[in-house]
């Protein structure tokens, strides 16, 4: 055989093996988005339709998997989420920033959970959930830089937190099951919180 | 043997076997305090000092364990929790209602944790958290009454639901865990989101 061809099939493996691993990801998260209990090695291998030899031959054990599927969804959450109308008018702003965020929980609180669940010692999964909160911080501070900026930064950080409290993605999970608004009243909800706590916009 | 002396004897049996329940809960919720982790029977046996057989014969499983732990912590902290200031002037209503649920939340986080971890394997659990939440709704509604009456219904409701999730257990870890804020400087936020967004209250004719 030469090498040329040699080369595809071992390339034809790996693309097999790379989707093999990435049906198993999406069975795991499918099945959390179905139910709040965290899903066995068999169900995720009934689900994704392999062998559970299959998942452990791709994943040392369930926490590499878990660490797997975080990263997934936050490469997707971010394509998702792209920041729109940051030069907007205040209102714009603020039903942007808070229709990308209530989507973003609408769809990963699921996985959000099983990942606060999961943390235990895991220097991995605490990583990445200080990393999520991060990045929502970071939003919070692109999409509200004009009034933001006319803050001390004292009150830039008490304000910031206060923001990330209330859009926290448990704070949107109660809003939808336990108060049971729907997904326009809990965007409703949010941007007239966020509008009441930021301070008036500066006029340029 | 009398029949009075029969009933002391049980009596104090049954006084013995209520104290041994109640130090498994107490080390239950220490444990908690100590770690992150939701503690192992053996763990909680030892740190009572009593056999797992004893923790076993008091609470059927560790579920039933730590539902009997939230009825505990929910009548204590129902008693830390005393309702003060409640026709105070604002600024002292913000402070005490604050300063009361900070108390709460600094020290009942580990429990609150655990209880949320498991909610999922128990009703009667999620009915306990459910409980849990309309208890500080209802002390959010008294205190700052004399504002939230100059609002219609469905702003009232509106403002507390944003409230309650602003002076959430795990807001409150974040503040003092991520953000690294003393106990001073987390109230201090809290009570500065809650005056601006509660309305001014009506003048008093």
């Amino acid at each position: 055989m030469g090498i040329a061809a040699k080369s595809a099939r071992i390339d034809g493996r790996r693309q097999r093996s790379e989707r093999t691993r990435q049906t198993i990801v999406e069975a795991y998260l499918a099945l959390l988005r179905e139910s709040p209990h965290i899903p066995t090695a068999a169900q995720i291998a009934e689900r994704a339709g392999y062998s559970i030899r299959s998942i452990f031959e791709r994943f040392p054990d369930l926490h590499a998997l878990r660490v797997a599927a975080t990263d997934h969804a936050f490469a997707i959450g971010n394509t998702l989420a792209v920041p729109r109308d940051v030069d907007a008018d205040r209102s714009t702003r603020l039903r942007s920033q808070v229709e990308t965020r209530a989507h973003t929980c609408e769809r990963w609180l699921p996985l959000w959970r099983a990942l606060n669940a999961n943390q235990g010692d895991s220097i991995e999964l605490k990583m990445r959930i200080r990393l999520g909160r991060e990045m929502i911080m970071k939003r919070l501070e692109l999409m509200y830089q004009p009034e933001l900026s006319s803050l001390s930064d004292v009150d830039r950080k008490r304000t910031l937190i206060t923001l990330e409290a209330l859009t926290d993605f448990e704070s949107w999970g109660r809003m939808r099951e336990l108060y049971g608004l729907s997904f326009e009243q809990a965007c409703a909800l949010w941007i007239r919180v966020i509008d009441r706590l930021l301070p008036p916009t500066p006029r340029h | 043997m009398a029949a009075s002396s029969r009933s002391a004897v049980i009596d104090g049996r049954r006084q013995r076997s209520e104290r041994t329940r109640q130090h498994i809960i107490e080390a239950y919720l220490a444990l908690l305090r100590d770690s992150s982790r939701v503690p192992t029977a053996a763990q909680i046996a030892e740190r009572a000092g009593y056999s797992v057989r004893s923790l076993f014969e008091r609470f059927p499983d560790l579920l039933a364990l730590s539902l009997a732990a939230a009825d505990f912590a929910f009548t204590q902290a129902n008693a830390q929790a005393v309702i003060r200031n409640v026709s105070a002037d604002r600024p002292t209503r913000i402070r005490t209602q604050v300063e009361t649920r900070a108390g709460t939340c600094e020290r009942w986080l580990p429990l609150w944790r655990a209880l949320h971890a498991n909610q999922h394997y128990s009703p009667e659990l999620r009915q306990r958290l459910r409980a849990m939440r309309e208890a500080i709704m209802r002390r959010l509604e008294l205190m700052y009454r004399p504002e939230l009456s100059a609002l219609v219904e469905a702003e009232r409701r509106r403002i507390l639901i944003a409230l309650e999730a602003l002076t959430d257990f795990e807001s409150w870890a974040r503040m003092r865990s991520d953000h690294g804020l003393t106990i001073e400087d987390a109230c201090a936020v809290w009570i500065r989101t809650i005056d601006s967004l509660l309305p001014p209250a009506p003048a008093v004719s």
